[in-house]
């Protein structure tokens, strides 16, 4: 069997010696890193509800597909990207920065925009529009029936 | 720098060139560190509270203004208040449950200027005592349960 570690695998040695060397490879090579530890750090962070913040591993199943149904819903949302047009606005009310020409926009379905990565972050947390708090997927549900 | 700094200079400049009547911003607070604010507020001339000065304290996370502010009174003239505990704390929607990113220290202040401005009778909140000595230092560890939408 190939093995990449420079150590030798525990059945050849067994061959050579008592079983007894089964303990002093494992010590040679130390005890294993923390692994999931390191994979916690790099994890992206998911927030379930406003003001709740979770990775992955934390989440229940049931978060895991309220978010996956989240972010199916938020890329069904129409985007845009801004051409100085004043008809959009020309703020966007969540980081309070002007919109720049060309930069991506997401319109709600009650036609208040936003920064796409601003608007997609708030959506994870609370599916409505920081404007007028229509709930956004009641609004989608209307578009749908109506067209 | 962060976006929730900028977006909280932002704020700064606009509550410094155009206050609201009665809500001024502590420049010296803000100058040590941008993530906690004094405000003072003055009561508004009419209501039961005229005359009165307060300081609020708003602290800002770095999830802000996707996770509202912590807003509490502070100093020694905590407003009596129906809605307002003697250690300061406020019981208002916005500050959680009801929060939008779309919100600002602002809005925030001139909520709660509004709440006081309705008030009827000046008496402390029913369950004071009790709350006082169980409640956690951090108001948003607090679950509110909003039942009374007139003052």
């Amino acid at each position: 069997m190939g093995n990449c570690l420079k150590a030798q695998s525990n059945d050849d040695i067994s061959l050579l010696r008592g079983h007894d060397s089964q303990d002093s490879v494992e010590q040679a090579l130390g005890p294993p890193p923390p692994y999931q530890e390191h994979v916690q750090q790099r994890m992206p962070v998911y927030h379930p509800a406003p003001n709740v913040s979770r990775t992955a591993s934390q989440l229940t199943e049931e978060e895991q597909i309220k978010i996956a149904k989240r972010l199916g819903l938020i890329s069904h949302l129409p985007t845009g990207i801004y051409d100085g047009s004043s008809k959009k606005g020309k703020e966007c009310v969540i980081c309070m920065g002007d919109f720049a020409v060309g930069e991506p926009l997401r319109i709600l379905p009650c036609m208040h925009s936003y920064h796409k990565d601003c608007i997609d972050d708030w959506l994870m947390r609370s599916f409505t529009c920081p404007s007028c708090m229509e709930p956004v997927d009641a609004a989608l549900l209307t578009t749908y029936e109506t067209s | 720098m962060a976006s929730m700094e900028k977006r909280l200079h932002k704020e700064l400049q606009a509550l410094t060139k155009e206050p609201p009547r009665g809500v001024h911003v502590d420049q010296e607070s803000i100058s040590r560190n941008i993530t906690e604010w004094l405000v003072h507020l003055d009561g508004a001339e009419g209501s039961l509270y005229n005359g009165e000065k307060f300081q609020l304290v708003f602290k800002f996370s770095q999830s802000y203004p996707f996770d509202s502010p912590q807003v509490m009174f502070v100093g020694n003239n905590i407003p009596v208040h129906p809605h307002v505990y003697s250690n300061g704390h406020i019981c208002l929607s916005i500050l959680t449950d009801d929060w939008s990113p779309a919100l600002s220290v602002t809005s925030v202040c001139l909520s709660i200027v509004s709440m006081l401005s309705s008030c009827t009778e000046k008496k402390r909140p029913p369950d004071n005592a009790i709350y006082v000595k169980t409640c956690s230092k951090n108001p948003k560890k607090t679950r509110w349960y909003y039942h009374d939408d007139d003052v």
